[in-house]
């Protein structure tokens, strides 16, 4: 197929029916999207609306139950459950609500697992690069820590710091500061921002108004389906409230 | 209305966990069901020996003999002893199995009964005790050309009443006509070494004349009072003139040894079922435990609108209550099945005892034990509920209060700083997981090993035993050599000859090496009075006795049994003085040896008897390339008087009765080994899968794939598994020898010192390899419906 060189990510009339429920529940309705490289794209919508279930869809996590997945031309939705988690692995990063880490490993070496398992034979790059990770998102002094000895933020940017370990092209980020306090939340979100301006494409599901507004583009989900998108721009902490109040008042509109 | 709510909820519980609840009811109702029928069984085998022992009324002591016997001595002891209630002298006369063949004129069938290796002794009905007994509970009197067959024998060669029987005499064939079978309260177990035939008294005269039979008697006692049997049996034994060239036995040993036969399966089921018990319990607390860790926020509500933790805990309770209830039921429903199907054999062997209180009492009594054991641990898991905190439950959805969760922490945090991936250089990452998983949740995981070890004891023990008692290598307990063949002569009035003929053909023969003489010597010995001791008197040379303490006597010196050690006190180095002809002597014990035979007292002593032995064993070898089955053969024709059979064969027949109860055990105790096996691991692994959900969706969005998420459970549940069964095979191998062992001595056998013999291949190659592999085969069910499953359900939990 023909591709476009900025398009990293791409769904075709995606669907997501969940059968285990009497009568089947179509989540997803033939959802067509695509994210730009080096975007920062937000989906938004109410409870039920779909965010998560695309947001798992268009990561290879679930297999959707029709339509296809383009991760930089290639084809998710045919490869098998082995090449999908190696996409996943070298080609993603994830970040969940609650930070889900390993409980029998320290959160240095949580954020290892995936780099050393990716490159086994480049453990020397791979344990320097998480070491400057660490550094940089400030929690290299509680690296040796049990993941119970941490604050919720240094355990969310740990989350970052393991989703980038493996260099990705693309993260997705599930309600990453639905678990945090204001203060931790704006800390999180400065560490996205920063991982952003590097060049990671990112995709955010989001309920917060004030972190969505620092994407470049929101989308807008309702029952499944994809109504209506929007583009914000690049984000600054100067016009933070302008674009806050722009974005509330076009969700608003959307019934938010 | 309380109780309908108690019930209600347990109903919604079971419906919600199908998978879990069945499996643990299956393994609840294999427990009542085993050991329901393990107390029918034992019940019932008391209550038909009780039945025939009083329809029979056999005698409270009784002493065999073959040869000459004064009858006025008889009548002068009976005279003395006024405790003798009744007495009376049977005449039997004693023929060969293969003398014995049978016919159907209906159809023309036709066999004999040479596979018996056990006396067919021919009698006639007793007036006053000692009965033979009939199918109906009657006491038959056999016309003329009549005969009453044992009923083991109506079992093992199919025979029917009408069938004719002809026995082989000197004067040609008798033909009998088989009227009916009898049960026989002396003879009945499956242990004795002989059964008795009834016919009329002109048959049995006619029999005697007409030669071929070999004559002994039994004479019998009734006692006012039968508890001094023992007494009365010293006192028999001490009076020189009375006959006792056969085995003396008192009420309680025909009752314990019928006991014993059949009480072994009883024991056996009994025993897998305790083992059971014990897999359950541990099952349902790891159940209870799991439920109150899944359900710790609902509790944390219920208790945070007020409802006293004891009331909580009913709620749970009820659904355990139900299960145990019902598996009771299914269980005892079953065991009524079983039991009739295990019994058939007692009740033709002993009598249909009639329906008792007891019959129904004994397992409702077994199964109300189960009941109320498994309910007690349930509600000791369940008072976990008490210690729940109401804001812990509800906010961190923990068990745990403040200082519980910091020491956990403080653990963990301890664990994982010393753990390090980046210096980790092993193979792959994936494996390195699993163990570090496996050594954090160990105690989570401890249900696993716990079982398999369980099931390699369950499994190990009875196929060990059985193996040890069907080994050649075996006549090590049974006091006598390790040969290939052994020839057997019985007492008769030619018997040295007997044995001079065999004997030396047995030399001159090339096909034979290594022909040694044992003669069965009785010689008095000083217990609470003269006693009875036999010896065997022969060569003892070249150690082929296994001695358990000491060595082989020599010249002058006595080697004794376990159990005469015992009886006597003595050890190696003690004197023992033995009489023999009225002249007493002092002697050595050399050695203490095991030996089942002959009730296991016995004793040896280094020697050659040629004359007054009350019988004789040769033992031989046969040459590289001979058959022993073959020369066996050829000896029984040459010399009808003589048993001669391989030494195997003799093992097998003299221990069948105990082999068939362990290999009903064994068997058994595999099935329900390898079920329970695969069942507690789908069942551990379905609720162990729910719990590590969060993990498994983590590790999916890392990039491991489902394969290697599967094999990071596989690896964990086959490690655990070997474990457990590597720990099982040990104990089963020592503590658990010891534990059998100190079993088999309490039983009285004459073994005191036991030692397997496993068969190695089965027990320590295959035995493992299968528990392995139902291990495997339960985790391959169970993962392989992760592979379907979505991953980003795992991370909702």
């Amino acid at each position: 197929m023909s591709h476009d060189d900025h398009v990293t990510l791409e769904s075709r009339d995606l669907t997501k029916t969940y059968h285990s429920t009497d009568p089947p529940t179509q989540v997803i309705n033939g959802i067509d999207m695509s994210v730009r490289k080096g975007e920062f794209l937000v989906v938004m919508g109410a409870s039920g609306s779909g965010k998560s279930t695309l947001l798992y869809s268009i990561s290879g996590m679930d297999r959707p139950t029709s339509g296809n997945v383009f991760l930089e031309g290639r084809d998710l939705t045919s490869l098998s459950d082995t090449e999908m988690s190696r996409v996943r692995l070298t080609r993603m990063g994830f970040i969940f609500q609650q930070a889900y880490f390993l409980n029998n490993l320290n959160i240095r070496d949580n954020i290892l697992l995936p780099a050393l398992k990716a490159a086994p034979k480049e453990r020397e790059t791979a344990i320097a690069r998480v070491d400057a990770l660490l550094e940089r998102f400030g929690i290299a002094h509680v690296g040796r820590h049990g993941i119970t000895q941490v604050s919720g933020g240094q355990l969310q940017r740990a989350s970052i710091c393991r989703a980038l370990a493996c260099e990705p092209s693309i993260l997705f980020a599930d309600e990453p500061t639905g678990a945090l306090n204001s203060s931790m939340t704006i800390e999180v979100m400065d560490a996205l921002t920063d991982v952003h301006r590097e060049g990671t494409t990112l995709v955010m599901v989001t309920h917060d108004p004030a972190c969505a507004a620092r994407a470049d583009r929101v989308i807008y989900l309702r029952d499944g389906l994809l109504v209506d998108g929007r583009e914000l721009g690049t984000w600054s902490e100067e016009q933070a409230m302008q674009r806050e109040d722009a974005l509330l008042a076009w969700l608003r509109k959307m019934g938010f | 209305m309380k109780d309908s709510l108690y019930f209600r909820s347990a109903y919604n519980d079971l419906m919600k966990n199908k998978g879990v609840n069945v499996a643990l009811v299956v393994v609840l109702v294999l427990s009542s069901f085993l050991m329901a029928t393990g107390s029918m069984v034992m019940e019932r085998l008391v209550g038909s020996v009780n039945q025939l022992f009083d329809e029979a009324k056999p005698p409270h002591f009784l002493q065999m003999h073959k040869g000459d016997d004064d009858p006025d001595a008889l009548a002068r002891f009976a005279a003395a002893h006024p405790e003798i209630d009744a007495w009376l002298v049977e005449e039997m006369l004693g023929f060969d199995s293969a003398a014995i063949a049978w016919h159907r004129p209906a159809t023309g069938g036709s066999g004999d009964l040479a596979d018996s290796l056990i006396d067919n002794l021919f009698v006639t009905q007793n007036e006053e005790f000692d009965f033979l007994i009939d199918e109906t509970g009657a006491i038959p009197r056999p016309s003329q050309g009549e005969v009453y067959v044992p009923v083991a024998y109506q079992q093992r060669f199919d025979l029917q009443a009408g069938d004719r029987l002809a026995i082989r005499t000197d004067n040609g064939f008798q033909d009998l006509r088989v009227q009916g079978f009898v049960r026989d309260a002396q003879m009945a177990s499956s242990l004795s070494s002989a059964t008795r035939f009834l016919v009329s008294g002109a048959d049995f005269r006619e029999l005697g004349r007409a030669g071929g039979g070999e004559p002994e008697i039994i004479a019998e006692y009734r006692l006012a009072d039968p508890s001094l049997a023992a007494d009365f049996q010293r006192a028999y034994e001490s009076d020189e003139a009375l006959p006792k060239n056969g085995q003396a036995v008192t009420f309680q040993m025909i009752r314990i040894i019928n006991a014993f036969s059949d009480g072994l399966v009883a024991v056996a089921l009994v025993f897998v079922s305790l083992l059971l018990i014990a897999i359950a319990l541990l099952n349902l607390r790891f159940v209870i435990r799991g439920t109150l860790e899944d359900e710790v926020r609902e509790i944390g509500a219920m208790k945070a609108i007020g409802l006293p933790h004891k009331a909580i805990a009913r709620l749970y309770l009820a659904k355990y209550r139900v299960m145990t209830f019902l598996a009771c039921i299914v269980g005892g429903l079953l065991a009524v099945i079983a039991t009739n199907l295990l019994t058939r054999g007692i009740q033709a062997n002993y009598a249909e005892a009639p329906p008792s209180v007891t019959a129904i009492l004994v397992p409702v009594l077994a199964l109300g034990l189960v009941y109320l054991f498994v309910v007690a641990i349930c509600r000791g898991v369940l008072r976990g509920v008490k210690k729940i905190q109401v804001v812990n439950a509800l906010v961190h959805g923990s068990m745990l209060d403040e200082r519980q969760t910091a020491r956990r922490a403080e653990r963990q945090a301890r664990r994982v700083r010393k753990t390090s991936l980046a210096s980790y250089r092993g193979g792959s990452i994936s494996r390195r997981l699993a163990f570090l998983d496996l050594r954090a949740e160990g105690g989570q995981w401890v249900l696993i090993p716990i079982v398999f070890f369980l099931a390699t004891v369950l499994m190990t023990l009875p196929m060990n035993l059985l193996s040890t008692f069907e080994s050649p290598r075996f006549v090590t307990y049974m006091g006598a050599p390790e040969s290939d063949l052994r020839a057997d002569l019985q007492f008769s009035d030619d018997i040295d000859a007997v044995r001079e003929d065999v004997l030396s053909s047995m030399q001159g023969d090339d096909r034979l090496t290594d022909v040694r003489a044992f003669a069965n010597v009785l010689y008095e010995t000083q217990g609470e009075g003269w006693e009875i001791l036999r010896a065997e008197v022969g060569d003892y040379s070249g150690d082929t006795v296994e001695f358990l303490q000491g060595e082989r006597p020599e010249p002058g010196q006595i080697a004794l049994s376990v159990l005469n050690a015992n009886k006597y006190q003595l050890s190696t180095g003690d004197k023992l003085t033995i009489r023999q002809g009225g002249e007493s002597t002092a002697i050595v014990v050399s050695g203490i040896y095991q030996d089942v035979t002959r009730g296991g007292y016995t004793a040896k002593m280094q020697g050659e008897a040629t004359t007054g032995a009350a019988g004789y064993v040769i033992y031989a070898n046969a040459a590289d390339g001979a058959d022993p089955a073959a020369v066996a053969a050829d000896y029984s024709e040459r010399f009808p008087v003589a048993t001669v059979i391989p030494m195997r064969e003799y093992v097998q027949q003299t221990l069948s009765y105990v082999t068939g109860a362990f290999r009903s055990a064994a068997v058994l105790s595999f099935v329900f080994g390898v079920g329970v096996a695969v069942l507690i691991t789908s069942l551990f692994l379905k609720l162990r899968l729910t719990r590590e959900r969060r993990k498994m969706g983590v590790l999916s969005a890392l990039g491991f794939s489902i394969g290697e998420i599967i094999a990071q459970v596989r690896g964990r549940t086959i490690l655990s598994v070997a474990v457990g069964t590597l720990f099982g095979l040990v104990f089963a191998a020592t503590a658990g020898e010891s534990l059998v062992g100190l079993f088999i001595s309490l039983a009285g056998l004459g073994i005191s010192n036991l030692a397997f013999l496993p068969y190695p291949l089965l027990v320590y190659v295959a035995f493992p390899l299968i528990l392995i592999a139902a291990g495997y085969f339960g985790a391959v069910v169970l993962t392989a419906r992760l592979r379907s499953a979505d991953k980003s359900g795992w991370l909702k939990g």
